[in-house]
């Protein structure tokens, strides 16, 4: 069957949007094991403190490497939930970060290979395209630009180190991958970026 | 300015509703994680020798050996065979019960896809959508899963479009769409009642499903645009097109409304209290009604053209459970939990048995010996042509 995608504008969106509810940033002062100890014991508050702690790093790790809204808060929604699924068994001696940095990182890279895989047998009019995305974005848009020049994988890296701030061995072992690999996709992760700025990069 | 500076200096676009509608579902999830409390296994235990003691008294007296008799009578096709074969007419039969999701092709063979609750078959059979608590995916016709999805309480996922463009299916109280391929998921409508959601066939994007007060809304999952909704009413059982898409059947426990593509009654059939619609389905040409009644229980069938339509009993016995057509329009399928059998039913004039029965439907769709629960009918695929 051949399976293809058209563009869905915004708008559906907001057609019948479920009441959003204003949650209490609480948690501040409270370490993660503090909180993951909370809400694996059932604390609502200490999971919307670990929420909204870990939200924004993983929603703009998810966009600077698929680039797509829609797709980036499908993806760091995804791996909360995964995150709840598997909360009961989560390890508090390990950090909830790069846990879900993981998951993230891997998400997003299966979107983008997936999406480079239907442009290859579907038509290109119906891939969803924002083309506000450069515009609408707190990002310089030569650097999104940049970004989408570099392989997913090697997008991926970059943005786990510098996003994220894992370290190479968190890279390597979120996305299993040798230490080399993760240090020799970095570099040209950031040659290439270079390349395309016309700058030195300033890490 | 660096790169460096760049990416950490972001406040990426829609952030903050984005990170609001994130919070409202995984907070849905995490509200439904706690697992549910199941009653000890020991008094279930204790249930069945009381159970037992109950049937073998009333069964040994006068009385009740005349009870025994009647229900032997009554619950069953006697001349039922003991497997199932083959199917009698083309297409495969999609079946979900606690012993996970089952396909039944034309000639008998089963086979299992996997530990899923709920399933429904692709526009043109080759790929299955199938959900499970808190999990929406698709499988290919040997089970193996092409992509998932977790959403909360996820139920009732219908996949419909020329292409496979679309799945809509329930979350909560929630109707969402995601395409074919698993991605692009979305919230469609807030607040609906937890009736199948139904794609509307020859449209690739107009899905009908139940809002507040019993009324049909008709939206069309591209743009979100309103299509057309009924007046409130009778709160709604089942919503189904015919396969050309002409018509929507409307069931509720006491009335069944067939509207037009438009919206427009063409219908309407008032049940009495004492036989209230179980289910019920179009042909695929949208001309015949197939309806199962409870109280003493039977399956009919209206015209739905005629101006006052008038049933044909085609079913008698009490118990009869779900129904679905056969591709080709000319057999029902009548799942029967009561008499653990399915019945299938010849609607059009033709030569050979016009009623065939097959018996130890629980067991056949086992995978184990301890597994013998009742399975539910989640279609018979595909009424296109070129399914």
């Amino acid at each position: 069957m051949n399976i293809s995608l058209r563009p869905v504008p915004t708008s559906v969106e907001t057609i019948a949007s479920a009441p959003l509810t204003v949650v209490a940033r609480g948690g501040r002062g409270r370490s993660e094991q503090a909180l993951i100890r909370g809400a694996q014991a059932g604390s609502e508050a200490d999971l919307a403190a670990l929420f909204h702690r870990h939200w924004p790093r993983a929603y703009r790790a998810a966009f600077l490497i698929v680039h797509d809204h829609a797709a980036a808060e499908d993806i760091a929604q995804e791996a909360f939930l995964s995150a709840i699924r598997h909360l009961d068994r989560f390890d508090r001696r390990r950090g909830f970060a790069p846990w879900l940095g993981r998951i993230v990182a891997n998400r997003a890279i299966d979107w983008v290979r997936a999406r480079t895989a239907r442009r290859e047998t579907t038509d290109a009019g119906h891939e969803p395209v924002f083309e506000d995305a450069h515009q609408a974005v707190g990002y310089a848009p030569e650097v999104l630009s940049a970004l989408a020049t570099l392989a997913p994988d090697h997008r991926a890296v970059v943005v786990l180190r510098y996003v994220l701030e894992f370290t190479p061995g968190e890279i390597a072992r979120a996305l299993d991958l040798p230490r080399g690999t993760v240090n020799s996709r970095l570099r040209r992760g950031l040659d290439a970026l270079e390349a395309a700025l016309g700058e030195e990069p300033g890490w | 300015m660096s790169i460096e500076r760049d990416l950490a200096r972001v406040h990426a676009p829609g952030e903050d509703g984005a990170e609001a509608r994130a919070w409202t579902v995984v907070r849905a999830a995490y509200a439904e994680r706690v697992p549910v409390r199941r009653p000890p296994r020991r008094a279930r235990l204790l249930l069945i020798p009381a159970l037992t003691a109950l049937i073998a008294g009333v069964a040994l007296t006068p009385a009740g050996a005349t009870v025994g008799r009647w229900i032997r009578h009554a619950l069953g096709e006697p001349r039922a065979t003991s497997a199932l074969f083959s199917l009698p007419a083309p297409g495969r039969v999609l079946v979900s019960g606690s012993d996970g999701t089952w396909i039944v092709g034309a000639d008998g063979s089963k086979r299992r896809l996997g530990s899923w609750a709920q399933a429904s078959f692709s526009p043109n059979g080759h790929f299955v959508v199938v959900a499970s608590g808190s999990t929406l995916a698709a499988v290919d016709s040997l089970g193996s899963a092409r992509w998932t999805l977790e959403r909360p309480a996820v139920r009732d996922p219908r996949w419909w479009g020329p292409l496979g463009y679309w799945v809509a299916y329930l979350s909560g109280s929630s109707l969402r769409v995601v395409w074919g391929n698993g991605l692009g998921d979305r919230l469609l409508a807030a607040h609906v009642d937890r009736v199948a959601p139904a794609w509307r066939p020859g449209s690739a994007d107009q899905v009908a499903y139940v809002a507040a007060a019993g009324r049909v809304v008709v939206r069309d999952a591209q743009t979100g645009s309103l299509s057309w909704r009924s007046l409130p009413g009778p709160k709604p059982i089942e919503l189904g097109w015919s396969s050309n898409g002409t018509r929507l059947l409307v069931l509720s426990r006491d009335l069944a409304r067939v509207y037009d593509a438009a919206g427009r009654p063409l219908s309407t059939i008032v049940l009495a209290r004492s036989a209230p619609a179980h289910a019920g389905a179009l042909s695929p040409d949208g001309r015949l009604l197939a309806l199962v009644r409870g109280g003493a229980g039977d399956a009919v069938l209206y015209d739905v053209a005629d101006r006052d339509p008038s049933p044909t009993r085609v079913l008698s016995g009490a118990g009869l459970g779900e129904l679905a057509w056969a591709p080709n329009g000319r057999w029902l399928l009548i799942t029967w939990p009561a008499a653990d059998q399915w019945i299938f039913v010849r609607t059009s004039a033709g030569s050979g048995r016009r009623l065939l029965a097959v018996s130890r439907i629980a067991e056949q769709f086992a995978s184990g010996p301890r597994a013998r629960d009742y399975p539910q009918l989640d279609g018979w695929c595909c009424t296109r042509a070129s399914g």
